[in-house]
């Protein structure tokens, strides 16, 4: 149910290691805010667009991950465009949908491993401070992707049981059993993660 | 942390994540769907308490970081963040601890009913939405360029739908503090 939004592939923006193409994603991001110049953004938006599909994402598969993202960019385009003036709607437009597409671009080529073990790594100087642990985090993230299913199965089951009693399903009265049903179970969790000594002290 | 409070987080996450899951709902006086997910923000504070709520959202924002389409409408990666919206995702995080700790401090499982309604409504309104909008605005305003005035006040169209997930969170708050009490409570 919960797949990434990777994509298999041995481009150039694939063999580029993650810390590097993060890097270089807030660079950019940087200084496209710098840039206001149209004859330098319009080949930004372009050039961000080329590195999308070189990817190897189909074009439908691309418009539909980006569209909503870029539905609310044409919006705020289309506010300058009509309070500001038509270049800087352009402007604005050609700057927010080339950060878009390059942080889309770094989201394909990246799978969700080499990402996790990314900030694992990030994550150990704060672990010296007592912040945080690394493992907590990795453990967390399994639980969560390892639940959501489960979750949402019981969900169902909460709907049908409306409509068995001929209730109307309301979000108040499916929420409730939801959540402390969800929250019980914890205890059992956590008692079977101990069990098994995933946590050494 | 003990294991408890982590698998208390990564199901309260998962729960985060499932809300978006379910169809949008829209309301014929609101000009905008709502998607039940940032209710899930402000319950989180109201359930979980400041830390452990603002944890859970910070997972599923890890969740989105990393690549997994866990947003509603199967929105995910690092483009969402990018994006003019960004704002709003990130004050997620700080409105789950604003609310959770209010929440920490008004609410008493001895107190009257009605007490206990009113501490939710103001630990979500707070927490889940000014502290959210407080984020969300100066984003969308400075990704907006020249036109942020008009831009920040579109976003209001947003304001009473949220209004009505403050108040389902209120309802639910309080069910589940009757029904199984995680808050932790502090004078």
């Amino acid at each position: 149910m919960l797949n990434g939004l990777d994509i298999e592939g041995n481009s150039p923006l694939h063999r580029l290691p993650v810390r590097g193409k993060l890097i270089l994603l807030f660079v950019a991001a940087i200084v496209l805010f710098l840039l206001s110049d149209l004859r330098l953004l319009a080949p930004a938006l372009a050039l961000s667009a080329a590195l999308y599909l070189s990817t190897g994402i189909g074009v439908a598969e691309a418009m539909r991950r980006t569209r909503f993202v870029l539905f609310t960019v044409l919006l705020v385009a289309a506010a300058n465009y009509f309070f500001q003036s038509p270049h800087e709607g352009a402007v604005v437009f050609c700057r927010l949908s080339t950060l878009v597409l390059l942080a889309a671009a770094v989201t394909a080529t990246t799978g969700i491993s080499a990402f996790m073990d990314e900030i694992t790594r990030l994550l150990t100087p704060l672990e010296r401070f007592g912040f945080v642990r690394a493992a907590d985090v990795s453990l967390a993230v399994g639980l969560v992707i390892r639940f959501v299913p489960e979750i949402f199965a019981r969900y169902g089951e909460i709907v049908a049981a409306h409509k068995a009693r001929g209730l109307p399903v309301r979000p108040l009265t499916t929420l409730t059993p939801l959540i402390i049903l969800t929250l019980k179970d914890a205890d059992t969790i956590a008692m079977a993660i101990d069990a098994r000594g995933f946590r050494r002290h | 942390m003990n294991t408890r409070d982590i698998v208390l987080i990564a199901l309260f996450a998962a729960i985060i994540v499932v809300l978006g899951l379910l169809p949008p709902i829209t309301l014929g006086f609101i000009p905008v769907p709502i998607t039940a997910q940032s209710l899930g923000v402000m319950l989180a504070g109201c359930i979980l308490g400041a830390k452990r709520g603002a944890a859970a959202v910070l997972l599923v924002l890890l969740l989105v970081a990393i690549g997994l389409p866990v947003l509603s409408g199967g929105r995910g990666g690092l483009a969402v963040f990018a994006g003019p919206t960004g704002g709003y995702l990130v004050g997620w995080v700080f409105g789950a601890f604003v609310c959770g700790l209010i929440a920490e401090r008004l609410v008493r499982e001895e107190q009257p009913e009605l007490s206990q309604f009113l501490s939710f409504l103001a630990a979500s309104v707070i927490g889940g939405i000014a502290v959210v909008y407080l984020f969300g605005m100066p984003w969308l305003a400075y990704m907006s360029g020249k036109a942020f005035l008009q831009t920040a006040a579109a976003s209001l169209v947003f304001l009473p739908g949220d209004l009505i997930k403050a108040f389902v969170a209120m309802l639910a708050g309080r069910a589940v503090l009757a029904g199984y009490p995680l808050l932790p409570q502090r004078a």
